[in-house]
């Protein structure tokens, strides 16, 4: 009850019905990442978006999931940094069979994204350009743990210190090639392993018990 | 769609023995596997649900028992689970997490699979004894011969088919200035025809000059195929005294180009056998060290392979040997002959015949007895000669004064008996720094049996437990450069920051323990490796550890020569990240092998007691 209102207060939706409960190594994970033509949700282009499956600190390798997605008009900078030549995304798949394979994964899975407000922002925006219903996804954002974890040393956050590779390195992980969306999305994953062992040395951590961290949230995926 | 990270690729990639996959093989291993993040809350639960599978620790560390031998401690890019899965036995897996890390899971099938390359399923093999993986003695053969015959030959071969007449024939040799000439049917080499058969062939017997050549000349040639090695052709043309050696295609026949007798005279001009040939011609001192100086740039340009470099200390020891006794020899040109019997002595690596370039000279002078003062002015003097020269020959004067120029080191036989006396009296671990040297001594010029007399006396004063035992503890305080979690422990101080000096923390550890098991066991040769040829059974070093012992050094030997020759230095400092992942393996394989042989002689000489 106490969650509930505190996600209230903080103006997202409270998580679904039976979440807040749910074991983390119980609850299978999806982390996504997506990569834009530009940082503006209203505009942004998705050019692919790729993902990772995995569970109780392990990851599937045969189970990652990445699109390069059809993609006309400006891509700004975007194929200089991650590498998708334009010939690559003419001949993509359609944004909305990409999507139509995400769908699956918003009930059941615990989404993990590095900066959700920006992916999921970007996706809820994509859906509704679709017409494709999604449910509402209940999703951890790496970004925002690693701000938790920072706050307890630094007042003010040092520039770059939440970017991806900056955390995995804090974290003692090793350095991987950045600026893909499925390298991301493992990354993410990765990332997500190492803060959660140094948030929790119990075991049996539920979803709900991360609220205090700001981390967890439930995104609308409709149109309000 | 299914597909794999870059960065699961990227390590595997570093990854020996699965960087030898082609990139479908590697992404079907990949696939087959799960990544995961290993800490000590989730090992219980995650061990089990991997159970079966072979781990490959991306990074961590984690203590490790995965088989009836003990613990292992282990970090990035070492292996666990292989025992139960190569002996199809269900060992129980132990883990202690040290520092949480991320670990590849492969499947059982992933492993059968990647086994099926036999350099895969050795490296598992290799890696439960520790043995190392290489082909140190297969393949180690002298150097330059083994040369394939098509890195020799430079141009295409004259060649005319078999049905042009005899005097065409001889055209084409004139107007290509060749003394043979090749014949082909179809394309196929099927004869040959020299200036010798036309002489006597044809001119001699009259023959008529518009026959076929095929009339005249030598069918079915000896033949040699490209891959075929310098050596190989040169035993081919002396065993059939021919001068011509065609060399065809192994699987079209079809010539590619000749070997001649003046292509060996040739090639020998690129051979280091060749210039020490030369330095045995030379007949002053300016003529041997111009040679000597070209000696580097001999090495460098043709000790290309692992073969190579097993030799090239021993070509570089007989070198220095050849200065010395022609240094010599010009020297008693001038002054006469030696007034009584001497050795001309040589220590350390001239003595092993493990020479690098960056050795300086050890040596020192034996004689039949204490010299008057002017036979020991001529000793003297002799001494500073042969020094001097060696220096401006490239061997470097001796740092620590290690050279018969030094009076100390002029000893008469009595003298050299007293001092080894001496050495076993006191065997402080000062003493021995000192001394360790002189027990690898050779005689390099003048009277051997003087120097086997004094090796024969000395012999058993040198056997003496209790010197044994002082070496033994000596050898055991230099420590391998492997941490506790087997990562590498690097050289402080150098601007390479991953450097560990080869020499020093692993070949002289090898050259210590063979020393040792050569006194015990009273074997007189200096060499590393004659010495664990030749110890007998019984000796306290097994066979196989001798052998282990033995690929061990080649295997060390050769990163320090590639490293000096690719560097063009002199140091024994080879960087880690100068070597490919298997032979970093190889590197922490060695290392292990030879801390368990610091620790065998320790329990075999003093009792354990370090």
């Amino acid at each position: 009850m106490f969650a509930k209102l505190k996600s209230w207060l903080n103006g997202t939706p409270a998580l679904p019905e039976g979440w807040a409960e749910k074991l983390i190594r119980d609850t299978p994970l999806l982390a996504v990442d997506l990569e834009l033509t530009s940082l503006d949700i209203a505009e942004a282009k998705v050019t692919s978006i790729g993902w990772v499956e995995g569970g109780d600190n392990s990851i599937n390798i045969e189970r990652c999931g990445y699109h390069v997605i059809r993609t006309s008009g400006d891509l700004a900078q975007s194929p200089v940094i991650h590498g998708l030549t334009e010939e690559a995304l003419t001949e993509g798949m359609h944004i909305r069979d990409v999507l139509a394979e995400l769908v699956p994964f918003a009930e059941t899975h615990l989404w993990l994204c590095h900066n959700a407000a920006l992916d999921l922002g970007i996706l809820k925006r994509v859906f509704n350009d679709t017409g494709i219903v999604c449910p509402d996804i209940v999703v951890l954002d790496t970004l925002k743990v690693a701000v938790y974890q920072l706050k307890k040393h630094y007042d003010v956050l040092p520039s770059n210190s939440a970017n991806l590779s900056v955390c995995r390195q804090r974290m003692g992980l090793p350095a991987a090639p950045a600026h893909n969306a499925l390298d991301d999305a493992m990354a993410t994953m990765q990332l997500w392993f190492a803060q959660n062992q140094a948030l929790n040395r119990a075991k049996n951590i539920a979803i709900g018990d991360l609220m205090h961290t700001q981390a967890v949230s439930c995104k609308k995926m409709e149109k309000s | 769609m299914s597909v794999v990270p870059q960065q699961v690729i990227d390590f595997l990639k570093t990854s020996a023995p699965f960087d030898q996959l082609n990139d479908d093989e590697m992404t079907a291993l990949a696939k087959q596997a799960n990544l995961i993040y290993l800490t000590d809350d989730n090992k219980s639960s995650l061990l089990k649900e991997n159970a079966g599978r072979l781990f490959l620790i991306q990074n961590g560390q984690f203590s490790v028992k995965d088989s009836g031998q003990s613990e292992r401690h282990l970090s990035e890019g070492d292996y666990f689970g292989y025992h139960a899965l190569l002996d199809k036995v269900d060992y129980q897996l132990e883990v202690t997490v040290d520092k949480p890390g991320l670990v590849y899971c492969f499947t059982a099938n992933a492993f059968e699979q990647a086994c099926s390359y036999p350099a895969i399923a050795d490296f598992f093999h290799g890696s439960r004894t520790d043995a190392l993986q290489n082909q140190a003695v297969v393949d180690s053969n002298s150097m330059w011969l083994y040369k394939p015959v098509h890195e020799v030959i430079d141009h295409a071969p004259v060649q005319a088919s078999e049905d042009v007449t005899i005097q065409q024939a001889a055209q084409i040799m004139s107007e290509n200035k060749v003394s043979s000439l090749l014949i082909t049917r179809e394309d196929k080499l099927v004869g040959i025809v020299t200036d010798r058969d036309l002489r006597n062939r044809v001119v001699a017997k009259g023959t008529e000059l518009s026959l076929p050549v095929s009339a005249i000349m030598t069918e079915g040639p000896a033949m040699i195929h490209q891959y075929r090695t310098m050596f190989d052709a040169m035993s081919m043309m002396s065993e059939r005294n021919i001068h011509h050696l065609p060399v065809i295609d192994r699987h079209s026949r079809q010539p590619m180009g000749m070997i001649t007798a003046s292509d060996v005279v040739r090639h020998q001009r690129g051979n280091v056998l060749y210039i020490i040939g030369e330095l045995a011609k030379a007949d002053n001192l300016y003529e041997l060290t111009r040679l000597s100086w070209q000696m580097p740039h001999y090495f460098a340009s043709h000790a290309k392979r692992p073969g190579d470099f097993d030799i090239a200390g021993k070509v570089l020891s007989q070198a220095t040997d050849i200065m010395t006794r022609k240094l010599i020899h010009f020297f008693q040109r001038e002054q006469g002959a030696e007034p009584m019997k001497y050795s001309w002595v040589v220590y350390g690596s001239q003595a092993r015949e493990d020479q690098t370039m960056g050795s300086d000279q050890d040596n020192g002078l034996l004689m039949e007895r204490t010299p008057n003062e002017s036979e020991a002015r001529y000793f003297a003097e002799m001494a500073e000669y042969v020094c001097n020269g060696l220096a401006k020959c490239g061997i470097k004067l001796c740092d620590g004064n290690i050279m018969a120029s030094n009076p100390e080191l002029r000893l008469s036989i009595e003298e050299a008996q007293a001092e080894a006396r001496e050495w076993v009296r006191q065997p402080t671990p000062m003493a021995i720094m000192h001394f360790n040297i002189f027990l690898d001594a050779r005689c390099a010029a003048g009277d051997l049996d003087l120097f086997r007399r004094m090796q024969l006396a000395r012999g058993p004063l040198l056997k003496q437990k209790m010197f044994l035992a002082a070496l033994a503890r000596h050898n055991n305080d230099i420590g391998i450069p492997l941490s506790v979690f087997q990562k590498f422990v690097y050289e402080k101080g150098y601007e390479q920051k991953d450097v560990i000096d080869l020499k020093v923390k692993a070949i002289a550890i090898i050259n210590n323990l063979a020393r040792i098991y050569a006194l015990a066991n009273g074997l007189a040769m200096p060499s590393t490796l004659a010495r664990l040829a030749a110890l007998p059974s019984g000796s306290g070093l097994s066979t196989k550890d001798a052998q282990n012992l033995r690929d061990i050094w080649l295997f060390l030997n050769r990163l320090r020569w590639r490293h000096q020759l690719t560097n063009n230095v002199t140091d024994n400092r080879v960087s880690v990240s100068e070597l490919s992942s298997i032979e970093r393996h190889q590197l922490k394989a060695a290392f292990k092998a030879i801390d368990r042989a610091q620790q065998g002689a320790v329990m075999n000489f003093s009792g354990g007691m370090s």
